[in-house]
């Protein structure tokens, strides 16, 4: 009902007619394609038609893919999604305007999808995380998730996503809405009533500070930590000196964690909410984050990426899943990786995206990417943006 | 601090806090820094295994069955893969295009336009990098301009010519920008590069050379066996001739035999001489390209002397040959002895393998920036499997039919090797029973038109 493709070359062509090959001859009533940033996206879809004839297809760029058969960054990546069968394909909605105001056009997806689904509807979000590259603006996550939940109501929501990039180091991004090659777009990708899905986040921060209130916020720039320049603070943990690169290094080394529920509670991975630093701003002694939903008065505390928590925690996320999906006729394993996450990036010894692959339930099809943003329900609540996670989804069919 | 000493001090409280959030910080911060070191030994430890994993993936390639211009892609896109750059290229130096010349022969890059750039280096660095603080004056002015990306890491290999590029969009790209400890994985992965094209070009020479020596061997064993044949019968001709004419020999002769027998050995004599001469001169084309007194020639007369050389073979044969299409004032830029010989051969093969009663058309015309001149019988013809065979030297293609030609098999091989002296190209059409079109090719720089 859903066939997995996966393939690498530098040449669009010959990656395409790979993938497919890979996917198998049953024709597709949906495409659902994430493609390496070093990939012309044009000629990328004009193989797809060669190879697929007209079937719609959504997705868009990636800083890489994840599949059984392989996994890389290298931005050659192809990997394909085909849904085959009327009763598992999604329905897409789509919107053009996150440019003007993400908000707003997050509230109008919303809205739409709110007038097609059920309860407990899956939905899968998908955008280009960067707005645009000089200077360096995003597509807020968090603003199109507010949107989208504003325009959505209260109803119970499995809402997953990931913001689309070309590589790891923020150039671009760009969506296929179906037909074409687009920017400053979010697709909503709506799964019939009889789809479930289960998901797990894996996180990889720790806690390295004491509780800082942020006592100087506009937006996503952090002007000041417990009344002192926030910059000046996370030098201080550091212990060095910002270089030419104006804090590109920082989102390498540090993030702002907002923990939610009692702050005194022992710690949990799944109570934080990481954001990662974009910038620093020497001049004002400011850093920014990739979101812009901490504001004044929020206590955060510093955190440093743990590579062995990061494992830790893949393994045991993998291990949790499998035991909650066994036995069910499960569809698909999809994961949207934090591109950080991969070992060139983070350092890690082993690539986590590996332990994912290797470990999820063999029967499962299983294709990932690598994001900017992630977005996944969270502890129990609506559906919040993420950073540096893992977030592993397995679709399988509803429960009569 | 014990409770009894928090509870009885007063301020004791905030200052245990202090001293906690204190000592929570500072423990975090070193915790932070040991995991970034951790990081980032991880992360150059990663970055100096890159070259030992490009040797791993090349000497795959080089086993494989690319051809030393192919390898350059794929090894690209292995270096881009490892060290996770946003552009590389790999350059030669072209020294036939001027000093300090290089052009781009493979690419991969995010600005990229279709036509591969070509640069001029006065004096090319072996070694170079560019960062925020690297001023854009030559060589970095030049070398940024190659994949348009403002950080570049570059290695040049001067025995060789041969260079290898790689380029980022921002000077962070992953985890740090370049340095100077990068000059071993980019000279390193340069170095595998040029091992494995070295390697593949020295499999191809080897390849060549195998093959040219089986058929030098080839066409010594079809000399001899041509030899063999081709010797003998006129030689038994003279010899059975003399015989009888010698002055004790038994026959009575009568003065037309004696003319008859005469003329017989003169002819087996011209034979032989027309043998040799053959011989001698595809040895002399073989051993060294010929060298032409090249002049502008009439297309048409060149035609008509052709035709006039071989027209008493053509009578004797009862074949006609006509002059087709000739465009007018078409001339040619050959050496008139040498290309004469060039169409003689193919008229002289068309009119041998014609039937009786056959047609030859030899005709010149237009053909793109060049000239076609063109030979068509309608004869035996080939099998398509036969016309790489009738370009070999002694070589006589199968069938009794074509056998009882006779003849050393060279006429086309020396026709072959004549033209391509000139620039131009030699192709054969052919269908069995149908009869055979040659074809002779001359490029633009040897054909012109005198009027019209």
């Amino acid at each position: 009902m859903i066939g997995v493709g996966y393939a690498k070359h530098s040449d669009p062509a010959t990656a395409v007619k790979r993938c497919v090959a890979a996917l198998g001859p049953a024709p597709a009533r949906l495409l659902l394609a994430f493609v390496g940033g070093k990939l012309d996206p044009h000629a990328v879809l004009a193989a797809l038609r060669r190879e697929c004839g007209e079937v719609p297809i959504y997705g868009g760029s990636a800083a890489g893919a994840i599949a059984r058969q392989g996994f890389g960054y290298s931005g050659f990546e192809l990997g394909l999604i085909a849904f085959r069968d009327e009763a598992v394909t999604p329905r897409a909605l789509i919107t053009r305007l996150l440019l003007p105001d993400e908000r707003v056009a997050g509230a109008a997806l919303g809205d739409e999808v709110r007038s097609q689904v059920s309860r407990d509807a899956v939905v899968l979000l998908l955008f280009d995380s960067v707005a645009s590259s000089t200077p360096l603006r995003l597509h807020h996550a968090s603003s199109i998730v507010d949107g989208f939940h504003a325009g959505f109501g209260d109803a119970p929501l499995h809402l997953l996503g990931g913001g689309l990039l070309t590589d790891m180091n923020l150039t671009g991004g760009w969506v296929y809405d179906g037909a074409e090659v687009v920017k400053h777009a979010a697709v909503a990708l709506v799964f019939p009533p009889g789809i479930a899905a289960e998901t797990v986040i894996m996180h990889g921060c720790r806690p390295v500070s004491t509780f800082m209130e942020i006592t100087r916020i506009e937006g996503a720039d952090v002007y000041e930590l417990d009344g002192k320049p926030a910059l000046a603070v996370i030098e201080r943990m550091l212990g060095l000196p910002l270089g030419g690169a104006k804090g590109h290094e920082l989102s390498l080394m540090a993030t702002l964690g907002q923990k939610q529920g009692d702050p005194f509670a022992p710690y949990d991975e799944n109570a934080y909410v990481n954001r990662l630093i974009l910038r620093a701003a020497p001049e004002t002694g400011a850093v920014t984050l990739f979101e812009p939903d901490f504001a004044l008065g929020t206590q955060v505390q510093i955190m440093s990426r743990d590579n062995s928590l990061m494992l830790e925690s893949v393994r045991r996320g993998v291990a949790a899943i499998n035991s909650t999906v066994a036995g069910s006729a499960n569809l698909l394993g999809l994961y949207i990786d934090c591109a950080g996450r991969g070992s060139a990036r983070s350092g890690a010894p082993v690539e986590e995206a590996e332990l994912v692959a290797r470990g999820l339930d063999a029967g499962t099809p299983f294709l990932g990417f690598y994001s900017g943003v992630e977005v996944a329900p969270f502890a129990g609540g609506p559906s919040k943006p993420l950073d540096w996670t893992g977030v592993l989804t397995v679709l399988r069919p509803a429960a009569a | 601090m014990s409770a009894a000493l928090s509870q009885s001090t007063p301020g004791v409280l905030e200052r245990e806090l202090a001293y906690y959030r204190r000592e929570c910080n500072d423990l975090g911060a070193r915790l932070l820094r040991l995991q970034e070191e951790q990081s980032q030994a991880f992360r150059e430890a990663r970055r100096s295994r890159t070259v030992a994993r490009l040797i791993r993936e090349a000497y795959r390639l080089a086993d494989g069955d690319l051809a030393p211009e192919e390898i350059g892609a794929p090894i690209l896109e292995m270096i881009v893969e490892n060290v996770l750059c946003d552009g590389a290229a790999l350059l030669a130096s072209d020294p036939a295009a001027g000093d300090g010349t290089f052009r781009v022969t493979h690419a991969i890059g995010p600005h990229l336009t279709d036509a591969l750039p070509r640069l001029v280096l006065p004096a090319p660095p072996s070694f170079f990098f560019t960062t925020s603080r690297t001023p854009i004056e030559p060589p970095a002015y030049e070398l940024t301009a190659i994949l348009r990306l403002p950080y570049v890491l570059w290695a040049y290999d001067r025995p060789t010519g041969h260079a290898l590029i790689i380029g980022n969009q921002s000077e962070s790209n992953v985890s740090r920008p370049f340095e100077a400890g990068d000059q071993e994985l980019i000279e390193g992965a340069l170095s595998v590069y040029i091992d494995v094209l070295l390697r593949k070009r020295a499999e191809v020479e080897l390849r060549a050379a195998k093959t040219a020596a089986e058929r030098a061997s080839q066409a010594r064993a079809r000399f001899l066996a041509t030899l063999t044949h081709e010797l003998r019968t006129p030689l038994n001709a003279i010899i059975g001739y003399s015989e009888m004419l010698a002055p004790r020999s038994p026959y009575q002769l009568t003065e037309a035999s004696r003319d008859d027998y005469a003329q017989q050995i003169l002819g087996a004599g011209k034979q032989l001489l027309g043998l040799i001469d053959g011989i001698l001169d595809y040895s002399s084309i073989e051993n060294a390209v010929p060298a032409l007194a090249a002049e502008w020639l009439p297309a048409e007369r060149l035609l008509a002397e052709a035709v006039h050389m071989v027209a008493g073979a053509a009578q004797r044969r009862d074949v006609a040959i006509e002059i087709g299409t000739a465009v007018p004032g078409l001339e040619f830029l050959v050496d008139p002895l040498r290309f004469c010989q060039v169409v003689q051969n193919l008229l002289g093969n068309a009119v041998k393998f014609s039937r009786t009663h056959g047609r030859v058309t030899i005709g010149a015309t237009l053909a793109g920036e060049g000239a076609l001149l063109s030979v068509r019988d309608r004869g035996i013809g080939m099998r398509p499997e036969d016309i790489p065979r009738a370009l070999e030297p002694f070589q006589q293609i199968e069938g009794h039919h074509a056998r009882s030609f006779g003849g050393a098999g060279l006429g086309l091989p020396i026709a072959k090797a004549l033209t391509e002296a000139h620039g131009g190209t030699l192709c054969i059409e052919s269908v069995p029973e149908e009869g055979t079109t040659v074809g002779i090719r001359l490029p633009a720089e040897r054909v012109r038109l005198t009027i019209g």
